[in-house]
């Protein structure tokens, strides 16, 4: 399903965040990504949806090429993949029901189904009794639940998450990442990035640890 | 289709959305648009009008000979004889004091004033239409006219109207010309309006687009938003235009009924309606794509 295929980035400063890196990710899969800050985890995720691209190697996502993908079709890609930041990045002008409306209405969603399929998304996180309040006023784990709901809204094949747990406390980091196993349970595949042993021990998922840019082998 | 229909809606919900969370910025960007569209549309009916009453007027060259009060219809008939026999007379036509009086009273509706004169006071009078009307040639025939006996007044009064009629040309190129620069302000108004709004709306933008929008997603609202304040501009120019029309007006027909004339003021149809707030629409949709694009690298480096 995913494929890097001797991949290698180096930024335009010069500084190479991943060196010859290898590595397939089937369908269905539940991959955590660990490694130090800089090892190259959230560059790595990033390729995947097109954020960044390799400067040498491909990545492949479900048999396409994402260097040789043109803007629309990237476009498309991404609605396919469920997008989880580490600063989760919400629209604080928008209420939490909008915040996972926006996935929707990219998709040109009805206004029917896109209630539908939100009230259902933020009832699997646990956020429907707020739906109207605005991000703002949620905790940062629910600000992270938020992020998850509109990740899943469009229910995706491939779930990215990049240090999801980074900012929480035991209890909630445990919270989220059931969720993730959770989805991983109905078939949903889920890459993950974290440094939080006690949380991997708990997925006892595959782990790809990467130092300096390279996979441990 | 349904899905792009729905994201059409969308789109034009959200530019109406954030016309009505600004409103008195959106009212003050419309109000200037609505300016700089008034400011041709305005000229051009103003020269409309001009160029109306001017077809009106005859410009045909006629070189008028009138004769001395005193002049009998033999004196006139041998003035008439002269004037046929003259190298550049194209055609003579002979009006009669009596028929003079008769179309004033009719035309400036002087009937009372005149039926209390005893005497005709208009004298027999030629209009000749010229062959050559060359500034020399005119000249030379009012020399060769003016010695007749009882011939008293020679006008040759068709310049001026030539003048307005050329003058209208002059100032219909001039309102295209205004009109051109204005629609540039009009592009400049509604990019920085939608530059400003890319600003403020980065981080939605950014957003959508990392979670699969693409460019046509994102630049529809603004596209829809510039578009949409042409629209309205357009509209309150032509209301603006119509009104001053309307008010000036009453005040030319006022004016021209004490010469007994009859002068229209002419107010947008409904196609000038149609073409103005079509224009705008145009103008407004032209000057948010443009901003979208020079605007766009900026916000998309930031992601």
């Amino acid at each position: 399903m995913i494929h890097y295929s001797n991949v290698t980035k180096r930024y335009a400063s010069g500084y190479e965040a991943l060196k010859d890196v290898s590595l397939v990710i089937d369908k269905g899969e539940m991959v955590a990504i660990t490694g130090h800050s800089g090892a190259g985890k959230s560059t790595l995720l990033k390729l995947v949806a097109g954020i960044e691209f390799a400067s040498g190697g491909n990545v492949m996502v479900n048999g396409q090429n994402l260097a040789l993908l043109k803007e629309a079709h990237l476009s498309v890609l991404r609605q396919n993949l469920g997008l989880v930041f580490q600063d989760h990045k919400l629209l604080f002008d928008r209420n939490v029901f909008e915040n996972v409306a926006l996935p929707l209405e990219i998709a040109g969603f009805t206004r029917h189904e896109t209630g539908k399929r939100v009230r259902a998304a933020l009832d699997k996180v646990g956020l429907l009794p707020r739906e109207k309040a605005h991000p703002i006023a949620l905790s940062g784990g629910e600000q992270q639940r938020l992020c998850i709901a509109r990740a899943i809204v469009n229910r995706p094949s491939v779930l990215i998450a990049d240090e999801p747990t980074g900012n929480l406390d035991q209890a909630y980091a445990a919270t989220i990442l059931d969720l993730f196993r959770s989805f991983n349970q109905v078939g949903v595949t889920v890459v993950l990035s974290t440094h939080d042993e006690l949380g991997l021990a708990r997925l006892q998922c595959r782990r790809v640890t990467l130092d300096q840019g390279r996979v441990v082998p | 289709m349904s899905a792009i229909l729905a994201s059409h809606r969308q789109a034009f919900g959200r530019a109406i959305g954030r016309m009505r969370s600004q409103p008195l910025a959106s009212g003050l960007s419309i109000g200037v648009i609505a300016i700089a569209i008034l400011l041709p549309l305005g000229l051009f009916m103003l020269f409309e009008n001009i160029t109306s009453a001017a077809s009106r007027l005859n410009t045909e060259p006629n070189v008028n000979v009138y004769l001395a009060l005193s002049a009998t219809d033999a004196e006139a008939k041998d003035v008439e004889r002269k004037l046929r026999a003259h190298a550049n007379a194209q055609s003579v036509v002979f009006i009669s004091r009596e028929a003079a009086l008769a179309d004033m009273k009719q035309r400036a509706n002087l009937g009372d004033l005149l039926a209390g004169i005893d005497a005709n006071p208009l004298p027999h009078a030629f209009a000749i239409k010229p062959k050559s009307v060359d500034g020399a040639t005119l000249d030379a025939m009012r020399a060769d006219l003016t010695p007749i006996p009882k011939v008293e007044t020679i006008t040759m009064d068709f310049e001026w109207a030539k003048k307005l009629t050329r003058f209208a040309r002059f100032a219909e190129r001039l309102v295209f010309l205004l009109g051109a620069m204005l629609g540039a302000a009009v592009v400049f108004v509604v990019g920085n309006t939608i530059r400003l709004q890319m600003l403020t709306q980065k981080d939605e933008i950014i957003v959508a687009r990392l979670i699969g929008a693409t460019r046509r997603f994102v630049r529809r609202p603004f596209l829809y938003f510039g578009a949409l304040q042409g629209a309205l501009a357009g509209t309150l120019a032509v209301l603006a235009a119509t009104a001053l029309g309307r008010w000036a007006g009453s005040e030319v027909n006022a004016l021209a009924a004490t010469y007994g004339a009859e002068l229209s003021v002419q107010v947008p149809t409904i196609v000038q309606a149609v073409w103005v707030v079509g224009l705008g629409t145009a103008l407004g949709w032209v000057g948010a794509f443009v901003s979208v694009s020079m605007y766009w690298r900026q916000v998309e480096a930031a992601k």
